[in-house]
């Protein structure tokens, strides 16, 4: 297939020299977590620093398992539940309304438009109150639908916005091709529209998933019960009045981030092929 | 019911594509902006949130704002905050997602390992930078010390303009790979086939750029930027656990100054009428990218 | 119970998929995935999962009670449970279950909580905070209810509004020095008594890897904490900054900046900050409660270090801190007096007080609480010199301007004169 301009041989390795070394740059603060966490607390605190733990420390893991109310392992299947939860309602109802916006120009389009930005621009902490009365109201406060419901509100808007891109870029004919193979249209675009615009609907899926992984202060509001939040809400362990323990820390960091970087990895073909496809052929 | 069927003939179908997710951001969102805007008007403190009398004082709080030192240092920090971290993130960013749209062996998979720092909640990422900029057990220091760049430590945090640049950094950090997978993402939509006839007429790399690339990625920045300003003009979490607005009010955010006002004084009129500053600012800014993206379009 | 919620979210899942994919069906007005039966059955059984956390489960029709706290130490909290089981074990008429709310959340959660209509039967909160609540409306007046006499009268002020009583003191806690004796012996330094003694001694103490000094100078409650034992040892009072004896305090810490016997980091440690950079010897003294003392012994075990007051100016001070009880208006206030009289009792503070490393609010209590040469002993000393922060709605505001002042002389931004011109200006404007 693309087998267009491949890069010489020699212009591969350095290139990939050069990407490794970026990545070394960019992830460094990364490396640092991941030592850190290796170390004791006085090794932490020693000056001049070490580039690795003199002493092998892993009482910061094995904190991460179990500390009084807070269990890592069922911290990390409410965070996929809600995760998850809040990337499906995004991506549900963020790839038709992108698509309605980019394909069809009916009068109230831009006010639409502005209306999903608008929803973005208050700071969490004021759409806290209101948000909690609502789901009190509701009956799902302190269950993990708040926190679904409430993440969604995130990843809505920003997948709207560069889905509709997407499927802007789409040719006209591809669509009208369908309707005359006897398409309507919400057939064309269930068939049609949405394989093409795959690596959109990827990235935007992972945007959500991530922004709600990542939510700290929606899983604490609205969700009371310990056993029922977040991994994020893990972090209060290990901070706080008494002291930021740097070693537990950041053994925290390199926890929460293995299980969706291992889920990256597994998943990479798809996501990465996914992700930089090349989308409109002709 | 004819007449409905005749509305959503045509253009208007598209109005039912978006229906859905208009509605679930105008339960869940619009209902709080609109709570948070009569409570601007309104003078709620401790002392009346539950019981007593909530008075209409209209503007008052937002006038006050305007006397008041460490609002408008703040409204200064947002602006000055949001300009540098996206400079300097989309700059970074597109120039990665260019690199990375080379094909060469690593590309793919290290594209995908850069995406890491977004994995982090951004309170952990904080934290490591609070870490990493620490004066006397901080790794940056260290490292400049020992390239003589620096012969006595930065104290980066309690120094007022250091602590706004370490504020920068760490921000830039979670914010380069939003940028570089957004924009590699957009730079599959443009046909291949574009330049190749490009290159058959002869036009060099810059060229290409300039006259393909750049035109054709149009949407996609103006969205990237626009996000971008919105997530970082709001800027909470990083702001609060790196310096807590602090040295001495130095790097408050409109956002952080607003929680503090709400949540640590009480006064959460006042801390409403700041979120709705932020809001009004942001909707300028969002009327504007409305209109410079759908500028020519015949609607 | 796990898998079942995780196969009916991926049932969900699967249907909202199976509604998108058919060519020609409806997929753009799909449900939200929260309305589905599936998702629905999954969010029922979380609830009644969830109901029960901190003690045994309810038999029969015992009225539940809930209490917030915001002790992150998990020392702390198996206590609390520990209490909350006896209790539960003890009747059958109610059954009360324990909330973690972090530290930094809590105010807000209350906040929030309070415009909702949805908070706990008992708040175990911190004690600069409780007028702010009561003001709010949200606590019981329990005047009478207890017998709070033989407190320490810091800790009933602090639970007090306009001769009424808002709660009831926890536990007392206050600010000492603790100093590294090894360090102290090797530099040939004594126990500092007055400020000047302090200074010097902190310069003999400094080294190139050690700062003589620290304490929590963060620009928040915990940092005017800190800072408050400085200010009232001049005289001054926190209401009263902009004078000969506030300007002194800010200037005796501009001076241990300045002389470099004190890291400008500390705008940036909280007091485990402080704790922290102690037991990693980076410290030689610090100001820090007694709350730190379990963490100490059971991290740097071969530390060598004890407490003494804080250096005096004109007088001794140091601040009362702590948390109170408070019991919530609109909640089970039968349930929750009946669980505050049980966990009041002399018994049950000794083994709270004593588990957690903090002094009994309860003056008889705490005096026989540790022998002379447990490093708690001080502090019982020290309290005799706490005072509280407040009490006052307003504080948060008063604070705020506090922590300014000290964080712009430390941070050279303003000098001693200017700094204390500017926050009685603030305060001021708050208590008139």
């Amino acid at each position: 297939m693309d087998e267009e301009k491949r890069l010489s041989r020699k212009t591969n390795i350095l290139f990939s020299v050069i990407a490794v070394a970026l990545l070394c740059v960019l992830l460094f603060p990364l490396y640092w977590a991941l030592i850190t966490s290796l170390k004791t607390e006085q090794e932490i605190f020693q000056n001049p620093p070490t580039f690795y733990p003199h002493i092998l420390n892993t009482k910061s893991y094995a904190a991460q398992v179990e500390t009084g109310d807070f269990n890592m392992f069922r911290s990390f299947a409410n965070s996929f539940l809600i995760s998850m939860g809040a990337t499906v309602i995004a991506v549900l109802l963020a790839v038709p309304a992108s698509y309605g916006i980019a394909k069809y120009h009916f009068k109230a389009r831009k006010a639409v438009l502005l209306s999903f930005l608008v929803t973005q621009m208050l700071p969490v902490s004021v759409l806290l109150t209101p948000m909690f009365i609502m789901f009190k109201n509701m009956h799902v406060y302190n269950t993990w639908v708040a926190a679904v419901l409430a993440d969604a509100t995130i990843g809505i808007p920003f997948s709207v916005l560069i889905l509709k891109n997407y499927f802007a870029s789409i040719p006209k004919d591809l669509e009208e091709a369908a309707y005359l193979d006897g398409c309507n249209k919400f057939s064309a675009f269930v068939r049609i529209l949405i394989p093409i615009a795959k690596p959109g609907v990827m990235v935007c899926a992972i945007f959500s998933f991530l922004y709600a992984w990542g939510d700290l202060a929606y899983g604490m509001t609205f969700i009371l019960d310990q056993e029922k939040r977040p991994i994020t809400a893990g972090i209060f362990n290990f901070m706080g009045q008494y002291g930021t323990k740097w070693s537990y820390l950041t053994a925290f960091a390199v926890v929460t981030i293995i299980p969706v970087a291992i889920i990256f990895i597994f998943m990479q073909k798809y996501i990465v092929s996914g992700m930089t496809s090349g989308a409109v052929k002709g | 019911m004819a007449k409905i069927k005749k509305f959503f003939r045509y253009e208007n179908v598209g109005i039912l594509f978006v229906l859905p997710a208009f509605l679930y951001m105008l339960v869940f969102v619009g209902y709080p902006i609109i709570h948070n805007l009569i409570l601007s008007f309104q003078d709620v403190n401790a002392g009346n949130l539950v019981r007593g009398t909530k008075n209409f004082i209209l503007f008052d709080n937002y006038l006050e704002l305007f006397q008041d030192s460490v609002f408008t240092a703040s409204l200064w920090n947002t602006l000055r905050f949001t300009i540098l971290c996206l400079v300097f993130q989309f700059i970074v960013g597109f120039a990665l997602a260019l690199f990375f749209s080379q094909r060469f062996s690593f590309a793919k998979p290290v594209r995908g390992i850069l995406l890491v720092p977004w994995m982090i909640p951004i309170t952990v990422t904080a934290l490591m930078f609070k870490l990493l900029f620490a004066t006397d057990i901080g790794i940056i220091n260290f490292l400049l010390r020992s390239l003589h760049l620096i012969e006595k430590n930065i104290e980066w945090l309690t120094t007022p303009g250091t602590a706004m640049f370490a504020l920068i950094c760490a921000n830039v950090w979670i914010g380069i790979p939003f940028n570089m997978i957004l924009i590699s993402t957009g730079l599959t939509t443009i046909p291949k086939e574009l330049y190749e006839s490009a290159s058959i007429d002869g036009a060099g790399k810059v060229q290409t750029f300039w006259r393909i690339t750049l035109p054709l990625l149009k949407p996609t920045i103006e969205s990237v930027l626009i996000l971008g300003f919105i997530y970082t003009f709001k800027v909470y979490d990083l702001v609060y656990v790196m310096t807590s607005g602090g040295p001495v009010n130095s790097t408050h955010m409109l956002s952080t100054y607003s929680y503090k006002l709400s949540f640590e004084m009480f006064k959460y009129s006042k801390g409403s009428a700041v979120a709705n500053v932020l809001l009004m600012i942001l909707l300028f800014v969002g009327v504007f990218y409305i209109r410079a993206t759908t500028e020519g379009e015949n609607d | 119970m796990k898998k079942k919620k995780l196969t009916a979210l991926l049932t969900a899942v699967a249907m909202m998929t199976g509604i998108l994919s058919g060519c020609g069906s409806k997929g753009a007005e799909s449900a939200p995935a929260e309305k589905t039966p599936a998702a629905d059955e999954a969010s029922t059984e979380q609830e009644s999962a969830g109901g029960e956390s901190g003690g045994t489960a309810a038999a029969g029709d015992a009225q539940p009670i809930t209490i917030w706290y915001y002790w992150e130490n998990e020392g702390h909290q198996a206590t609390l449970d520990q209490l909350i089981q006896e209790y539960n074990g003890s009747q059958d008429q109610y059954a009360v279950t324990a909330k973690y709310v972090p530290f930094a959340d809590f105010k807000k959660q209350l906040s929030i909580g309070a415009s909702a209509d949805e908070l706990p039967d008992i708040a175990i909160l911190d004690s600069p905070d409780h007028a702010s609540y009561v003001d709010m409306g949200i606590f019981e007046d329990l005047t009478g209810k207890f017998d709070v006499g033989n407190y320490y009268e810091g800790t009933v002020n602090s639970c007090t509004v306009d001769g009424k009583l808002y709660g009831v003191p926890f536990g007392a806690n206050c600010l000492a020095l603790y100093y590294n004796e090894d360090m102290l012996t090797a530099a040939g330094g004594s126990v500092p008594t007055t400020w000047d003694e302090l200074k010097e001694t902190a310069k003999a103490l400094t080294t190139d890897a050690v700062t003589g000094l620290a304490f929590c100078s963060v620009q928040n409650e915990e940092g005017t904490f800190n800072f408050a034992p400085w200010l009232w040892s001049t005289g001054a009072t926190s209401y009263d900054i902009n004078n000969e004896n506030g300007v002194r305090a800010l200037t005796f810490v501009q001076e241990l900046i300045n002389e470099g016997v004190m890291s400008k980091e500390c705008i940036n440690w909280t007091q485990g900050d402080v704790m922290n950079q102690f037991i990693a010897g980076n410290v030689a003294m610090m100001v820090n409660g007694p709350w730190q003392i379990p963490t100490m012994q059971s991290e740097a075990p071969d530390l060598n270090w004890k407490v003494t007051l804080i250096p005096k100016d004109a007088q001794y001070a140091s601040a009362l801190g702590g948390e109170n009880y408070a019991v919530v208006t609109g909640g089970n206030v039968d349930g929750a007096l009946d669980f505050l009289t049980f966990a009041t009792s002399e018994e049950k503070v000794k083994f709270m007080m004593n588990q957690f490393g903090y002094i009994s609010a309860d003056k008889t209590i705490a005096e026989s609480q540790f022998a002379e040469d447990s490093p708690y002993y001080p502090f019982v000393e020290e309290l005799n010199y706490a005072m509280a922060r407040g009490p006052l709605a307003e504080w948060p505001g008063v604070s705020d301007a506090i922590s300014l002042a000290f964080n712009q002389v430390i941070t050279g931004t303003a000098t001693p004169e200017e700094a204390a011109a500017q926050a009685q200006a603030t305060i001021d404007g708050i208590v008139k």
